[in-house]
């Protein structure tokens, strides 16, 4: 993990598929100037990388897992987080392949946001919106504040 | 749905209905495609990418079984071997 750029607002993203990974941080290009998006290859990797953020007094303004991930997987992460005081007030999106309505209730029940990973161009333009509509209003605000 | 209701749909409606209901099960590379695996009530769709998640070529609907059999060699059973 590199050291993230003090100005930007910072997101973190567990996946192990590397061309849902790649797809993201695509989308997340335009938002460059204001986003810094750290990837990770499982929910294990995110709590460690979010624990030394931590130690530097960083925060992330969102984090978006994956649910089926080796190690630990994002709905283990998910509840990890909210019992952890610490961390419990950072927005939450589970970021999935399928719809399924017991995977949106858990999300719900844990006060996280629910998108299902997008099939096509105009389904992932939808997407990075939606993530980014997750955050509180400032940081929309702010990182938005390039297209306004 | 029925897979006949489905393929009447024009490719945008029926990437929708995919997108609501659709329920994963995999992905595999085919040359230069990526293909993903959906199910969908009591059959499945693949959808091939020329660009992953973004450039759709087509799709193909089989009620059968062996749609899944290029996903099922890609698992490696020996770790669930004891």
């Amino acid at each position: 993990m590199t050291k993230p750029a003090s100005n930007k607002n910072i997101v973190l993203y567990a996946d192990d598929d590397t061309d849902d990974l790649d797809l993201v941080q695509e989308a997340f290009l335009r938002f460059n100037d204001t986003v810094e998006l750290i990837v990770l290859k499982d929910g294990s990797q995110l709590l460690s990388c979010l624990s030394k953020l931590h130690d530097e007094e960083i925060a992330p303004c969102l984090i978006l897992l994956d649910i089926n991930m080796p190690v630990m997987n994002g709905k283990e992460v998910l509840k990890k987080l909210k019992d952890m005081e610490v961390y419990a007030s950072i927005p939450v999106v589970l970021f999935s392949t399928s719809s399924q309505p017991e995977d949106i209730g858990f999300a719900r029940n844990y006060s996280a946001g629910f998108i299902t990973k997008p099939l096509n161009k105009s389904q992932m333009q939808q997407v990075t919106e939606l993530f980014i509509d997750h955050c509180t209003e400032e940081i929309q605000k702010n990182i938005r504040r390039h297209f306004s | 749905m029925t897979m006949f209701d489905f393929q009447v749909l024009p490719m945008q409606e029926q990437v929708n209905v995919l997108y609501e209901q659709g329920i994963y099960i995999g992905k595999r590379k085919a040359d230069k495609l990526t293909v993903l695996i959906m199910q969908l009530d009591s059959f499945y769709v693949e959808v091939f990418y020329r660009k992953y998640r973004f450039e759709i070529t087509r799709l193909r609907c089989s009620s059968s079984t062996h749609m899944l059999d290029p996903y099922l060699e890609q698992i490696e059973v020996e770790h669930f071997v004891t």
